[in-house]
């Protein structure tokens, strides 16, 4: 069965390669993922868990590591980020998975830092707009991001197996994306992607995977601008092959040209869902329901909306004809539903809606359930402060957000001065205040190494920073959704997706302990392969509301290298043995 | 759980060896309170190795005349063995405790001839030690790469996992009917009368004996009652892989370079050896050329570890002392007792333990303590 999205505006644009999968003969493009060919083929299922359970793509972007394979012999590679090459023999990964052949070896030399004015780490919107315009003021950029192509997760580009072909795909989002990309690539920046910041030591000592080796980098200012990841709301059978994230969704829909199945449940909180329903739509994909967990807008929501027609008509317009399409379609939009369940043997078939209560709970006799083939969920981000924590930032809990945040000031100055945060990567604000944000953080660092940026620029984009917040924060007003925390996991529920352990084991640990690491200790919670991005900000929650105390950066795992796991052959260095 | 008024005995610090010291002495019938100022007892470290023959880097560092005691004392190593596994036993969990053995890699004839000398003296001294050339070492640990030649064998050392042993011991403190309390610091202590008075943020405490079993904060703790006791804290660094099929069950560790290698149940590759870590900000931080190059060494024993994957590292802190134990009563403080295990601290802390809960319930030590004196110190004033 293909999942592939054929026609609709775009077509294959490389030539074709054949992989096998656990023997099976699969097909794909050059150039494309591992886990586009897979899902393209229907096939869900990518890793054995411990437990025997199968895992697929969820996050589709490099960061839960559900989806690892092994690809001719060498096992841990993640689906999502590996390009497929013809002939690849391609296996689901055990969970135990030998490691028999001798790898590459170490580096044999010191490693020279690389000195530059600016670094700026992540090529979304913020990085792109950091970059060029710490250029623009005469500043020496490099630019690091750690896919292969630039744009982010919200300026996601069109796979390079494919191109657009006709009407229906190319939409203002990708023109607006690829203009940026564009822009980035004339500044004068140096941009290296496939550039996996795992390290950082110091500002002057940031360890970057390129290729398989590290290379130091030693820049006098940087600009972290890492985005943010989906949070993760556990509920039952969220692991399940086929439950994805919302993002990683779009991603297989809008980059890689593969519907996440054929018959899919959006769900969550925030835009980008009722944005993915009607890419699916316009895919031709069906979408058997939308569920918002925010209540339907109402009279009160007036002013919000008001606010947010004067800050960004045209995201305003977009919202609302994205609603008015569904409509015509006949795709059940439910607010005030979310996930309760998901049920399939060894992948998800079924998906169970409820109405959910102020408390966050489900309110009983109002399930109503759908058969599915995939489900994508999504109930906001959490930014990807590991980096800014390693360096010693400041952070704080949002408690209104529910996140980990990183103080910065008006320049995204944060309390270390040598660096910068900009964007979702400090404290969630979308796509607009990300770009403003990244200028504002690319000029004051290029400021702090003597280039004296246009002054009337600063001005405008501060009040457009302002406009774009104003805006973000009628938003989440109209959005305001119960706290769902992990009231729709049963004790037996996963939370550690890595580790597979139980939400009751996690909350009876947090409970003795009221200490997030005792907790981990206790349970191995979040001590897997995402090193807790998804189940540590839950564990925070619980372990501060178990000391009775709120939530601080402390609750939070220490912020120690690795940032992400890399090869051992990546960073051992021979010379030092 | 909160402090009560009285003890027979107060316990600062809930590392392996207060913890140990509390099980045994709550075992032998008296009333024990331990104090920890962190929210973690058990271990600093989380290394899990279980040490028998001499470590190559402590030869090499220390003088010769610690080298002597060193050798002298590698029977208590023996008897530490034997203390974890009648440990492990009565625990309440499976704590993957695991004594296949532990090889010591020579990669040069120099370095076999140093091992060879060594495994002499140390059959001597009654371990169960024995030189492998390759041609043995491939029938036991056919993982290894080229570059070993041979290497020592110690029969009864180890591995365990601390995730899993610390909060089991832990249960059996408190099942022994100890108690045991987390983030809480002692603030002082000082003698009254024939005992203790204990002060900390959670209340007061009146204890008969006091131990100071705090690793790194031993010596601060002393100082309360005018003692020198040079223990410093070391933070070590640390790394664990992302799991992979199981192949490595010994411990093991390098003639000459500064690894230990071992594998838990889980698949995941524990990899240190001693090499530095840092202080930021108040906690233990990590540096990349100990990382750099503690990865490259364990890839370059064992070469299919290059594709596994660093998932996390840490700097485990040791407790480092003169090279010796600090244990027994001090000088001119009755009631008084101090204990720090030292190098291989967790080795030796249900033996230390066990030791200490011998003298202060009056009875002989079942090993010769006498070296481990807290009286070789200066006092402060």
């Amino acid at each position: 069965m293909s999942n592939r999205i054929d026609g609709h505006g775009t077509a294959p644009a490389t030539a074709p390669a054949r992989i096998t999968f656990d023997g099976v003969p699969v097909a794909g493009w050059t150039g494309e993922t591992i886990a586009a060919a897979l899902a393209g083929a229907g096939i869900r299922g990518f890793r054995h868990t411990r437990s025997g359970a199968m895992r697929g793509v969820f996050c589709g972007m490099g960061v839960c590591q559900d989806c690892l394979v092994s690809v001719d012999g060498v096992p841990n590679q993640r689906a999502c980020m590996t390009e497929l090459r013809d002939g690849a023999v391609v296996r689901s990964q055990e969970a135990l998975p030998a490691l028999d052949r001798a790898g590459p070896p170490a580096d044999a030399a010191p490693r020279v830092p690389q000195r530059c004015d600016v670094l700026v780490v992540g090529g979304g919107p913020a990085g792109l707009n950091a970059a060029i315009a710490a250029c623009e003021a005469g500043a020496e950029v490099v630019l690091l991001d750690e896919r292969s192509s630039l744009g982010g997760q919200y300026f996601k580009q069109l796979s390079k197996a494919q191109r657009f072909a006709g009407a229906g795909a190319e939409d203002s989002q990708f023109r607006a994306g690829a203009a940026l990309i564009a822009a980035a690539r004339a500044s004068g920046a140096r941009i290296v992607t496939g550039a996996a910041v795992w390290g950082a030591f110091g500002v002057d000592e940031i360890a970057v995977e390129i290729a398989g080796r590290t290379r130091i980098f030693a820049p006098r200012r940087i600009v972290l601008a890492t985005g943010a990841y989906e949070r993760a709301v556990p509920f039952p059978g969220w692991t399940l092959p086929g439950v994805m994230t919302t993002g990683a969704g779009q991603t297989l829909a809008r980059s890689w040209r593969v519907a996440p199945g054929r018959r899919v449940l959006v769900a969550g909180n925030g835009p980008l869902n009722l944005q993915l329903a009607n890419e699916l739509l316009r895919a031709g994909v069906a979408v058997v329901a939308l569920a918002e967990a925010a209540p339907a807008p109402g009279p009160a929501s007036a002013r919000a909306v008001l606010v947010m027609a004067l800050t960004a008509p045209d995201l305003v317009a977009r919202g609302a004809a994205d609603l008015l399409r569904l409509k015509r379609a006949g795709v059940p939009v439910l607010h005030g539903h979310v996930v309760v369940r998901a049920e399939g043997e060894g992948a998800v078939s079924r998906v169970t809606l409820a109405q959910v209560g102020a408390d966050g709970r489900a309110l009983p006799g109002t399930e109503r359930a759908f058969e599915v083939d995939a489900l994508c969920v999504g109930y906001g981000f959490h930014p990807s402060g590991e980096l800014a924590r390693a360096l010693g930032c400041a952070q704080g809990w949002d408690a209104a957000r529910r996140m980990l945040v990183t103080e910065r000031d008006g320049d995204c100055r944060t309390s270390v001065p040598e660096v910068f945060v900009a964007g979702d990567g400090g404290g969630l604000g979308g796509a607009r205040v990300a770009a403003a944000q990244g200028r504002l953080a690319g000029w004051a660092a290029a400021a702090d190494c003597g280039f004296a940026p246009d002054a009337r620029a600063v001005a405008e984009t501060r009040e457009e920073l302002a406009r774009h917040l104003r805006f973000q924060a009628a938003l989440w007003r109209l959005y305001h959704a119960p706290d769902l925390s992990w009231h729709l996991a049963e004790d037996d529920t996963i939370l550690c997706r890595c580790e597979e352990v139980p939400k009751g084991a996690v909350a009876a640990a947090a409970e003795a302990e009221g200490d997030a690491g005792a907790a981990k200790r206790a349970t191995r919670c979040g001590m897997g392969r995402c090193q807790g991005r998804y189940c540590a900000p839950i564990l925070a929650t619980a372990a501060a509301a178990a000391a009775g105390v709120p939530v601080d950066e402390d609750f939070f795992f220490a912020p120690r290298a690795p940032a992400k796991p890399v090869a051992l052959s990546a960073i051992a260095r021979a010379d030092l043995a | 759980m909160r402090l009560p008024a009285e003890a027979d005995v107060c316990v600062a610090g809930g590392g392996i060896m207060g913890l140990c010291a509390a099980l045994a002495l709550a075992e032998d019938g008296l009333g024990v309170v331990v104090l920890d100022g962190g929210g973690h007892s058990g271990s600093t470290t989380n290394a899990g190795s279980l040490h028998v023959q001499m470590q190559s880097r402590f030869i090499r560092l220390e003088t010769p005349a610690r080298v002597a005691a060193v050798k002298r004392h590698l029977p208590l190593y023996v008897r530490a063995v034997e203390e974890w596994r009648s440990l492990a036993a009565r625990l309440d969990t499976d704590i993957e405790l695991v004594i296949e053995g532990g090889l010591m890699l020579a990669e040069t004839r120099e370095q076999y001839a140093f091992l060879a000398a060594k495994c002499a003296e140390e059959q001597r001294l009654g371990l169960p030690v024995e030189m492998l050339d390759r041609a043995a070492l491939d029938r036991l640990a056919p993982w290894i790469g080229p570059a070993a030649i041979g290497a020592e064998f110690c029969a009864i050392e180890g591995k365990m996992n601390t995730l899993l042993a610390n909060p089991a011991i832990e249960r059996a403190v408190r099942a022994a009917g100890a108690v045991l309390l987390k983030r809480t610091p002692v603030r002082t202590a000082r003698r009254d009368g024939a005992g203790f008075v204990v002060e900390t943020a959670g209340g007061t405490l009146r204890c008969r004996q006091l131990v100071l079993a705090a690793g790194g904060e031993t010596g601060r703790l002393a100082e309360m009652f005018g003692l020198r006791v040079p223990v410093v804290s070391e933070p070590l660094h640390m790394n664990v892989t992302e799991p992979v099929g199981v192949r490595i069950t010994h411990l093991v560790q390098h003639a000459d370079r500064q690894l230990t290698l071992k594998q838990a149940r889980s698949g995941h590759v524990i990899i240190g050896g001693g090499r530095p870590a840092s202080w930021a900000r108040g906690r233990p931080s990590v540096l990349r050329a100990s990382m750099e190059g503690n990865l490259a060494l364990a890839m370059h024993i064992a070469p299919w570890l290059a594709d596994a994957r660093l998932l996390r590292s840490w700097g485990g802190v040791n407790a480092k002392t003169d090279g010796m134990p600090v244990l027994g009563e001090a000088p001119g403080e009755p009631g008084l007792f101090l204990a720090v295990a030292g190098d291989a601290g967790y080795s030796l802390g249900p033996i230390s333990g066990r030791l200490l809960a011998e003298v202060m319930t009056g009875r002989s030590p079942s090993y010769p303590i006498t070296d481990f004196t807290p009286a070789r110190f200066a006092r402060c004033r």
